[in-house]
């Protein structure tokens, strides 16, 4: 969990923001793949939630909330200037003859460089595996919450993370 | 052979540190896991905290009214 930030606009935003800004810290930083660029968009995630609380219906969670400002805040960083530079190879026909086992354990031997690795995998995923894999690493987030994040229904987030976690291993073994 | 058992034994105590100076191999069963271990320790840079208290420091009526609703008028 975060250190407790002092001086924020009040202790319910701190709450928000000490319970919160892991997840979306680590979303941002492996989404774009950028520390300076995750940084600055975390900042602005927790801005706009200050600023549009007011608009939250509790129809589902603060942090799945929370993750709706960030996926569409990503993106729209993403669209801006990474698509322009990033050929990503990933689509689901290329991951149906790959080699890795999804049911194989992913073996690490040195963990100092680990955060390069995953990151040089992630990038070389899609979008759209790319950010169910990160969803569905936080415990706190159901399928159906996934579902409602990415614009699918459960089963099909269960199909692709299937697939995804398949790409994610052929690709992290490449990276070794 | 008391040479040889003598080698032997400095073989195996070699072969002994070698082992213990490499890091045991650490084992995710699948993709989330992993990422769940990096997020875990991956600290939130302070400079957002600080950052963030500037920003909603400097807004107009920076305690919305929203907070009474939620967290049932716990306002300060």
């Amino acid at each position: 969990m975060a250190e407790v930030p002092a001086g924020l606009a009040s202790p319910e935003f701190s709450s928000l923001y000490v319970e919160n800004s892991r997840a979306i810290y680590y979303l941002a930083l492996r989404f774009l793949g950028d520390p300076q660029k995750a940084e600055d968009a975390t900042h602005d995630v927790f801005l706009k939630a200050f600023r549009k609380l007011d608009q939250f219906r509790g129809e589902a969670s603060l942090r799945t909330w929370l993750y709706r400002i960030a996926i569409n805040h990503c993106q729209n960083l993403r669209q801006g200037w990474h698509e322009r530079h990033v050929f990503s190879n990933a689509d689901d026909a290329v991951w149906e003859n790959a080699m890795a086992r999804t049911d194989s354990p992913l073996r690490v031997l040195e963990t100092k460089e680990l955060g390069q690795r995953i990151q040089k995998t992630l990038d070389g995923l899609s979008d759209e595996y790319r950010l169910l894999l990160l969803l569905v690493a936080d415990e706190e987030l159901s399928y159906e919450a996934i579902g409602m994040l990415v614009g699918q229904s459960p089963d099909a987030v269960r199909g692709k993370l299937h697939r995804a976690r398949k790409a994610f291993a052929t690709l992290f073994e490449k990276t070794a | 052979m008391k040479h040889q058992t003598k080698l032997t034994q400095e073989q195996q105590q070699h072969a002994a540190q070698h082992q213990a100076q490499q890091p045991a191999a650490r084992e995710f069963a699948n993709a989330e896991e992993l990422l769940r271990y990096d997020a875990a320790h991956t600290p939130v840079p302070p400079g957002i905290a600080q950052r963030l208290q500037k920003s909603t420091g400097d807004l107009p009526g920076s305690k919305p009214a929203w907070w009474k609703r939620l967290f049932g008028g716990t306002q300060p």
